[in-house]
């Protein structure tokens, strides 16, 4: 039984519920999220030499930075960073949730997911800006919860970096 | 050979002898040793080095305590005391639990048959009942990596079932963050019980894993001992392994082991026989002796609390009370206002007939009985009410002087002990001051009044003064005072005529003296009096002279407005245009006309079908009298003419229709033969000079070709209907048949049919619905679907759909994507010339609105003539922000709030305020302000732009703002 700790990051709204609520196995329901702030699900990835069990804490998506409890982080091995393409502010949001992990815990590997491919008229972030991040050798995936379009590549590539 | 030995080994030597003096010098071996002895520690084999040092620390640490106990106890304080706390705290719990279990047992019934087995066996009552009660089984056991909450190990109870442990594991470590969290505890040690029903989890904190047990019934606390025991074996064996935890448990095997045991940890109480037989002996002993003590109980509980209720009654005393074989005796002082005590024990249960009271009469000086009293002796008038404030009795209103001497009295006796009566809110109402009153009303009633000015005016010996000046046409102050309660025999006026120099009585006066004709209306414009109209020069002069005299002093009399009439003049121009009239009307020919003497004369030729010329004299305004005319008839060939005479003539049926077409007469429609032969020989006759006749639009009509031709027309109208192909149509044996293709949005082909005299009965359809692209159809289809707002014009422009207008962004995005979607079927939906709808023009537009102000001398309700540029632009400005509203469908609606200063009567104030926003509306309308949009309201001197004290403050407050409301 080989298993992983990773943390789900993102503001307000961004989808990550919903991101993982039609791909894993799940026994809590979504008021964990609002009561304990977070809620505990499970994907199992299978990778050509073994299966990873990746222990998915959801953590209840806040614009509020200064409200996010970074000691649910502890003892992660990875992180799903989650951003609504539809509203710019919150890629910036996701990145500074990031440096506030890093800055406790020490670099870690993550993905991250532009959500809600699917609103392709409303999108709001410029192709310039992803190709950018893209240079920084970032592992970037374009996802939609509706067509689950791309979600499970990018937890595939999550769970090859985490069992490095 | 010295120097020899020296060349060869002198270097090692000098080295030599450096080293043997290191080691005889202790100095410097310890220097040296302590130099690498770290290092050299570090490098040793661990197990070695721990043997070596052992004994020498051991007897260190011994001697340490030897001579001073103390230090080694400072440093091991912080280790010790949250062990021994914990240790101590849980033996409190145990013996707590035992307590608890021990009591609640003591009353059941195995309760008695464990005290029994305790006699029998001979040990404690306590041991027995933990031994029973304390049923319960682990039934999972979790070992969860304290850093990450990621499940290591999870072992089961065979008959127990639960969710994924690996969630479970990582939630539990969540709620154990949370709770730290939530409460800022710094404490290491985590949750330590979390209970739910029958379930309980218990955890102990290890340094690197946790260890969740969830217990199902009642365990004992000595449990708690056992699960920890095994956490440390655990950590015994695999402290390496668990602190080095990734998430991979493959490497921890050996632990399932350990935690197996704890899940065997159960114990389940055992079931005896139930006797019954003690259980019925001792019932029927009990159940008679419970019976009589609860009813005798009862009784004495149900008498104490009569008797409480009675304490609590204002007005009663119980001075003494007490129950004696089954007799209730209760005696003491009561107020003939309370509650009879008789009547409060109905309802209460205790039987009145053993029931013994002694009462004795008495006045309570509680407040409420002594208002009951008060209002018995004083009888207080309708106007004065009576009430208990904080324990005084206070009396408020408007009373005679006869009865607040009678209060005063009753006041002053009550003061010796009882509560206070207080008199001081009662008015004096005596009829002088009525009187009194009345009389300021009506004076201020006559300030406010236009035309009266009140000099002075004063009240002696019961009789009113008043003295002033008023003009005529003022209202009559003896008139006035009808309705004010003043009693007019005693009020003597001295009132002095004026003239008032107010517009409005100036113009009352002009209209008495210069009698204007009808003709001429006067009215105030700004303060001016204009006259407008028309009138003789006679009348003009005297207006002149009036206007002169006016303007020492008075308001300006502006004339310039109206026009001259001499009666001749008139006369003349009405003729003139009766001439006029005359010459334009068909069939008249006028050959010559003139005036002379006062009476006018006209000649000329007539049709006798024209309009006749004295039916045109009504309504022209001259004196038919004085009109002497000559017509001669002749047949006008105007074409006009030439129909009405035909239709006279030839009698056409319904079905023809007479026009004229380039002064040709065209008849069109069908008749029957008969008629189109009389029509062609007229049409000869006529064609002698007169006008073009043009029957070949008649057509011959008989039944068959009639109806065929109908469905012909039919069909025709159909296949011109947008959204209708007709694919088929024929004719067979009178009947009708025809299919083909119609959108549901087209018409519908039935009902096109009424109205063509085709037989519906003999109509066969075949219709199959299909969507017309056509653009009409389309742009129903999309006014359907996407609600366009008012603000957007849909149109088809050269078989394009042209989208124009105003529109919120969203609506736009999805007129976009229709459009998209209809490029595909080749329509074209031109969205390009939609505009997103701009609010901040408007805002801006209010603001201006809302910041403007309209001002007004002291006392005037009109603007003075500098605020007309400011009346002209903020029309303009309403005008423009109330069309732009309704462009984006919403009307705006504007409140006008008059304002007046504060010097003057309020009630005056209120009204100048009021009349202010009235004129305003007025001035507004007149620039083209439809009034519906325009409210208004008056607010007196409450709501001042600045505070009155200001120098300034009056003139700027005398003003009308503008406040813009949307709906």
């Amino acid at each position: 039984m080989l298993q992983k700790k990773i943390c789900m990051l993102g503001g307000f709204a961004v989808g990550k519920t919903s991101l993982v609520r039609r791909f894993v196995q799940s026994i809590f329901s979504e008021t964990y999220l609002t009561t304990v702030g977070v809620k505990i699900d499970k994907k199992s990835v299978v990778l050509p030499d073994k299966t990873v069990d990746l222990i998915l804490w959801d953590l209840a998506g806040e614009d509020d930075i200064g409200s996010f409890r970074v000691s649910y982080v502890r003892g992660a091995t990875g992180l799903v960073l989650v951003v609504d393409g539809t509203r710019a502010a919150t890629l910036a949001v996701a990145l500074t949730l990031r440096e506030r992990v890093e800055a406790e815990f020490g670099p870690m590997p993550f993905v991250l997911l532009f959500n809600k491919s699917d609103l392709a008229d409303r999108w709001a972030i410029p192709d310039s800006d992803i190709d950018g991040l893209r240079q920084l050798g970032w592992q970037i995936y374009l996802t939609s919860a509706l067509s689950g379009e791309c979600v499970d590549d990018a937890f595939r590539q999550l769970a090859s970096m985490v069992t490095e | 050979m010295d120097t020899l030995r020296e060349l060869l080994v002198g270097r090692e030597i000098s080295e030599l002898s450096r080293v043997t003096h290191l080691l005889d010098e202790p100095e410097q071996l310890a220097a040296a040793v302590g130099d690498v002895l770290p290092s050299a520690a570090a490098s040793a084999s661990h197990a070695q080095l721990g043997e070596a040092f052992a004994p020498v620390v051991e007897r260190a640490v011994r001697r340490s305590i030897q001579k001073n106990p103390r230090t080694l106890t400072d440093i091991l304080y912080p280790v010790f005391l949250p062990a021994i706390r914990k240790s101590i705290g849980e033996k409190i719990d145990q013996t707590f639990q035992s307590l608890n279990e021990s009591l609640r047992h003591i009353f059941t019934w195995h309760g008695l048959k464990w005290r029994l087995e305790a006699w029998r066996t001979g040990t404690s009552f306590s041991e027995v009942v933990l031994k029973h009660s304390l049923a319960y089984q682990v039934e999972h056991v979790f070992l969860i990596n304290r850093n990450s909450g990621l499940l290591i190990t999870h072992v089961a109870a065979d008959n127990a079932t639960s969710e994924d442990p690996q969630l479970i594991s990582s939630m539990l470590s969540a709620i154990q963050d949370f709770v730290k969290d939530s409460f800022n505890e710094k404490e290491q040690s985590g949750l330590d019980t979390i209970r739910f029903g029958e379930l309980r989890l218990w955890s102990e904190v290890g340094p690197f894993a946790t260890l969740v047990a969830v217990i199902r019934g009642n365990p004992p606390e000595e449990l708690h001992e056992i699960i920890r025991d095994v956490l440390l074996r655990i950590h015994d064996q695999s402290s390496e392994a668990l602190e080095q935890f990734d998430g991979d448990s493959s490497q921890l095997t050996g632990v399932e082991a350990q935690l197996r045991t704890c899940v065997e940890l159960k114990h389940e109480d055992s079931n005896e026989g139930f006797p019954w037989l003690v259980v019925a002996a001792v019932l029927l002993v009990l159940v008679p002796a419970g019976g009589w003590f609860f009813l005798s109980w009862q009784a004495g509980q149900r008498w104490q609390a009569y008797v409480s209720r009675l304490e609590t009654q204002p007005g009663i005393i119980v001075a003494e009370h007490q129950m004696r074989g089954g007799q209730f005796y209760i005696a003491g002082l009561r107020d003939p206002l309370a509650t009879d005590p008789q009547s409060l024990l109905s309802g209460t249960q205790v039987d009145p007939a053993r029931v013994h009271s002694q009462w004795q009469f008495y006045q309570s000086l509680e407040p409420e009985f002594v208002l009951k009293r008060l209002t018995a002796s004083l009888a207080p008038p309708d106007t004065v009410r009576l009430s208990i404030v904080n324990g005084r009795i206070v009396a408020e209103g408007e009373a005679p002087d006869t009865w607040i001497d009678r209060a005063r009295a009753a006041a002053q006796q009550l003061s010796a002990g009882g509560p206070e009566f207080d008199i001081s809110k009662v008015r004096d109402v005596s009829p002088e001051a009525r009187a009194a009153e009345h009389w300021q009303a009506y004076v201020s009633r006559l300030g406010t009044q236009p035309g009266i000015i009140v000099a002075e005016q004063k009240i002696r010996d019961g009789q009113f003064y008043v003295a002033g000046l008023r003009d005529p046409l003022a209202a009559d102050p003896q008139a006035l005072l009808s309705g004010t309660e003043v009693d007019p025999a005693r009020v003597h006026s001295q009132w002095q005529f004026y003239q008032s120099l107010e517009p409005e009585f100036v113009v009352k006066r002009l209209t008495a003296s210069l009698a204007p004709p009808d003709t001429v209306r006067l009215s105030i414009v700004n303060d001016r009096i204009v006259a407008e109209g028309e009138a003789s020069d006679t009348w003009i002069s005297r207006a002149q002279a009036a206007a002169q005299q006016l303007s020492a002093g008075g308001p300006v009399f502006d004339i310039s407005r109206v026009r001259d009439v001499s009666p001749e003049a008139r006369e003349a121009e009405r003729w003139q245009a009766y001439v006029s009239r005359l010459e334009t009307q068909p069939g008249i020919i006028v050959s010559e006309q003139k005036i002379r003497g006062g009476q006018f004369y006209i000649a000329g030729l007539r049709d006798p079908l024209g309009a006749d010329p004295q039916s045109l004299l009504s309504g022209a305004q001259i004196d038919p009298a004085r009109v002497h005319s000559q017509w001669q008839f002749y047949q006008s060939l105007e074409p006009e003419f030439v129909v009405k005479r035909l239709t006279a003539s030839l009698y056409p049926p319904d079905t023809v229709r007479f026009s004229i077409v380039n002064n040709r007469i065209v008849a069109e429609g069908e008749a029957p033969d008969t008629w189109i032969d009389k029509a062609r020989a007229a049409a000869r006759q006529l064609s002698a000079g007169g006008p073009e006749f043009d029957i070949s639009k008649v057509r011959d009509v008989s039944p068959e070709a009639r109806a065929a031709e109908h469905w012909q027309y039919y069909v025709s109208r159909l296949e011109a209907q947008p959204g209708i192909i007709v694919a088929q149509q024929t004719e067979r044996g009178g009947h009708f048949y025809i299919s083909g293709l119609r959108d549901p949005l087209a018409a519908d082909p039935q009902a096109l049919l009424s109205g063509t005299e085709v037989d519906p009965a003999r109509v066969h359809s075949q219709w199959q619905f299909y969507q017309s692209l056509d653009p009409k159809f389309v742009v129903k289809r999309l006014t359907a679907s996407l609600t366009p707002p008012k603000s957007v014009q849909v149109s088809i422009v050269q078989g394009r759909i042209v989208v124009v207008g105003e529109a919120p962004a969203a609506w736009i995005t999805r007129a976009q994507a229709a459009s998209e979607q209809l490029s595909a079927d080749g329509v074209v939906l031109d969205v390009s010339q939609l505009r997103e709808l701009n609010l901040a023009e408007l805002n801006y537009l209010r603001e201006a609105i809302q910041t403007t102000d309209i001002f007004f001398s002291s006392g005037k309700v009109v603007p003075g003539p500098e605020q007309v540029p400011v009346l002209d632009r903020l029309a303009d400005q309403i005008k423009e922000f109330a069309q732009n509203a309704r462009k984006s469908g919403v009307t705006a609606r504007f409140m006008l709030t008059g304002h007046s200063d504060a010097t003057g009567r309020e009630t005056a104030n209120a009204s100048i305020s009021a009349a202010r926003a009235e004129t305003v509306r007025a001035l507004l309308n007149k620039r083209g302000v439809p009034p519906e949009l325009l409210l208004v309201r008056g607010a007196g001197t409450f709501e001042p732009l600045v505070p009155e004290n200001i120098q300034t403050g009056s003139s700027t407050n005398r003003r009308v703002s503008v406040t813009v409301n949307l709906d």
